[in-house]
């Protein structure tokens, strides 16, 4: 994470003059990604630091504690440590085949799916197939899953019909024109549908 | 001038459509703050952009009523299973749920929602009094000391939330850092778009506080199967929980007073002021106290300074752009969102929109005692909601409210990347609230900096000249002090022991 860090601000330190920024658009940013670099050098050689500017790198602060002690050195350990904490196997239907995956990992990988679906096929077609595939995985209630996947539906259309959204067009897929063939042909979609 | 204010922001806060808003915004605020897991930042985040429809004074009142709410629904959960639906409800589990388990649920409930009340309704109050004198503050700060306040605010929040200072200033120049990607404020030139012309808005505050509130807080909860793994049984007397909060008048007004207080510190949040008031309460009541066994002091205490922080951090939230918490983060980002500037504005030729906030929350204190008393027998259901039916529903509103923004798939991917980051500063101890205060004051801190340097004639010395600019001297001063005062302090306990 902090080597994340120290990449992504000496981008932000080195663009502005490969770019040649004007003034008032570079000395702020470089300014404050010069803060995240140092910040992140410290941070990731605290360990190598003289005494006064270890403590002063590494020491805990807090008015709502008492507790002044230094931080872990390493912060891969203190995820390992909260992972540990926090892993807790839920009853799903890939561990009925064998394939155990972690909750928080089909989390993430299912949201990115559903925006890739969303961003190619339009919202209102990959939200019932997100809804449905996340609890259904999770071996929610069959009924309640589907009533999950019409409440986000109706979410959906009504964010196309009252903020004006074109939730029904992807940018690869187009299903739109098909709306009307589902719902009643005379119903006109602000966002752009039929 | 303020008396016309008053009385149009009376007319406002109690017009029909506001008070539908307000009753809305706090039954929402309850059932949000009743999810561990959920709570006000992650519902005011979710609710933001749907927000985008109604006029500034109604989205803001919405957004107030949901905080106000989710500092009382916290306690439900923090009261009945031990989890505080709230950070600021965490205080209320040291003797709410041992009351819980005493079959005194119903008297830990009732206190809470009085407590939670009757203290807010009073600091309401506070707030409407003290309105004339805030305004002769803020109208005291210029350019370099709004810029200055920003820091100062990052600064606060690096020590209020436990951890290493270093990594605090880094969370918040990183969000700071983040604001900078898009069209730059004074010229227009992109930055940091690469050619990607979706990047040239930048990246939106709600966005981001969506992605590190909302999708963040759902990747916690994936691993969680229910909110609550025990069944709940509710027991005890409504009544005597009532009588309880009366019996202890000096708890509870000390406590609120408290509350207030804290709140109106820049950086610190009804974390801080509800551990502090329960603590000053077991400190005074060492002798016939029963702390951590179900003493009713010790419900009522935290309690009683949850919603006067609320009040309390309106302060400096309104009149210097400066939240103390992911709550008035978000309400923040809201206030921005609508196109209104804290400071001189809302407090001069706005001042009723402030107004009407500042009544909104007296009426929503009244609505809060009467809708938490009739939610008691109710208040366990809540508990039993499946994190798997709920998971699916806020990302769903997530990325719609991120897309609603501006019509943007970036701001839908910044949700998705925000989250991840957020996620893992928390897990490694960065405060994510300063980096969104970093995201949310960027485009502020920058266009103040830029603009007292423009005074100054390009010359660094307008944020710590004594004579000239003693304010922006005295805000620098703080800040260093901050900063290094609690390392200069143990370098000079040490040297005294030492010898």
């Amino acid at each position: 994470m902090l080597l994340t860090f120290l990449v992504v601000s000496a981008v932000f330190i080195i663009e502005p003059a490969v770019e040649n920024y004007p003034d008032d658009a570079r000395v702020f940013p470089q300014l404050t990604a010069s803060v995240v670099f140092i910040g992140s050098l410290l941070l990731l050689s605290q360990n190598y630091l003289p005494d006064p500017l270890h403590k002063f790198v590494a020491k805990s602060v807090s008015i709502t504690s008492s507790d002044e002690d230094t931080i872990a050195a390493d912060e891969s350990d203190q995820e390992d440590e909260a992972t540990a904490d926090e892993e807790y196997k839920k009853d799903t239907i890939g561990a009925e085949y064998g394939y155990e995956v972690n909750e928080t990992v089909f989390m993430v990988s299912t949201a990115i799916l559903y925006f890739i679906v969303g961003w190619s096929a339009g919202f209102l077609f990959a939200t019932p197939l997100y809804i449905l595939a996340y609890t259904l995985w999770f071996r929610v209630n069959p009924a309640l899953s589907v009533g999950l996947a019409v409440l986000g539906t109706v979410v959906i259309y009504l964010f196309m019909t009252y903020l004006v959204l074109p939730f029904d067009q992807g940018h690869i897929f187009d299903f739109s024109p098909l709306l009307p063939l589902f719902l009643d042909a005379s119903t006109t979609f602000p966002g752009g549908g039929a | 001038m303020a008396l016309d204010a008053f009385l149009e922001g009376l007319s406002i806060a109690t017009s029909g459509q506001m008070l539908v808003w307000l009753t809305l915004g706090l039954l929402l605020g309850i059932i949000l703050g009743a999810l561990p897991g959920i709570g006000s930042p992650v519902g005011m985040a979710i609710v933001l952009p749907l927000t985008l429809p109604l006029d500034a004074t109604a989205a803001i009142i919405l957004l107030v009523a949901i905080y106000s709410g989710a500092m009382f629904g916290g306690s439900i959960s923090a009261i009945l299973i031990n989890a505080p639906g709230t950070e600021s409800a965490a205080a209320t589990t040291l003797d709410g749920y041992p009351m819980s388990k005493n079959g005194l649920a119903k008297n830990a409930l009732a206190i809470a929602t009085t407590a939670s009340a009757l203290n807010g309704f009073l600091a309401a109050i506070a707030l409407i009094v003290l309105s004339p004198l805030l305004i002769e503050v803020v109208l005291a700060f210029g350019s370099p000391e709004y810029f200055l306040l920003a820091i100062l605010g990052i600064s606060l929040i690096t020590i209020v939330t436990q951890g290493s200072i270093v990594k605090g200033l880094v969370a918040g120049a990183l969000g700071f850092m983040i604001s900078t990607i898009g069209t730059a404020i004074l010229s227009p030139r992109p930055r940091y778009t690469f050619g990607q012309f979706g990047l040239y808005e930048g990246i939106d505050f709600v966005a981001a506080l969506i992605g590190m509130f909302a999708f963040a807080e759902m990747m916690k909860l994936a691993a969680r199967k229910q909110i609550s793994e025990d069944d709940v049984e509710i027991a005890g007397n409504v009544r005597d929980g009532i009588l309880a909060v009366f019996k202890y008048p000096v708890t509870t007004l000390k406590s609120g007073l408290i509350g207030m207080g804290i709140g109106m510190v820049p950086g610190s949040g009804a974390t801080t002021s509800t551990f502090v008031a329960y603590a000053e309460e077991a400190r005074s009541s060492t002798k016939d106290g029963k702390f951590g066994e179900g003493d009713p002091r010790g419900v009522i205490a935290p309690e009683a300074a949850n919603n006067p922080t609320v009040s309390g951090s309106l302060i400096p939230t309104l009149s210097f752009g400066i939240p103390g918490s992911g709550s008035t983060a978000v309400l923040l980002g809201g206030i921005l969102m609508h196109g209104l500037q804290p400071g001189p504005v809302l407090f001069g030729e706005q001042l009723q929109i402030t107004y009407a906030l500042f009544i909104s929350l007296f009426l929503g204190n009244i609505l809060i005692l009467v809708v938490g008393l009739t939610l008691i027998p109710y208040a366990s259901r809540i508990t039993e909601l499946d994190t798997n039916v709920i998971i699916p529903m806020v990302v769903v509103l997530s990325f719609a409210g991120a897309f609603t923004l501006n019509q943007n798939w970036w701001d839908v991917g910044a949700v998705i990347a925000l989250g991840l980051l957020g996620f893992y500063m928390v897990r490694n101890n960065y405060s994510i609230i300063a980096f969104v205060l970093g995201i949310v004051l960027g485009p502020i801190a920058e266009e103040n900096f830029f603009r007292s340097l423009q005074i100054s004639g390009g010359e660094y010395r307008i944020f710590i000249h004594p004579i000239e600019q003693p304010l922006s001297f005295l805000l620098s001063l703080a800040i260093l002090l901050i900063l290094f005062g609690p390392f200069l302090k143990g370098r000079f306990e040490q040297a005294v022991t030492s010898g």
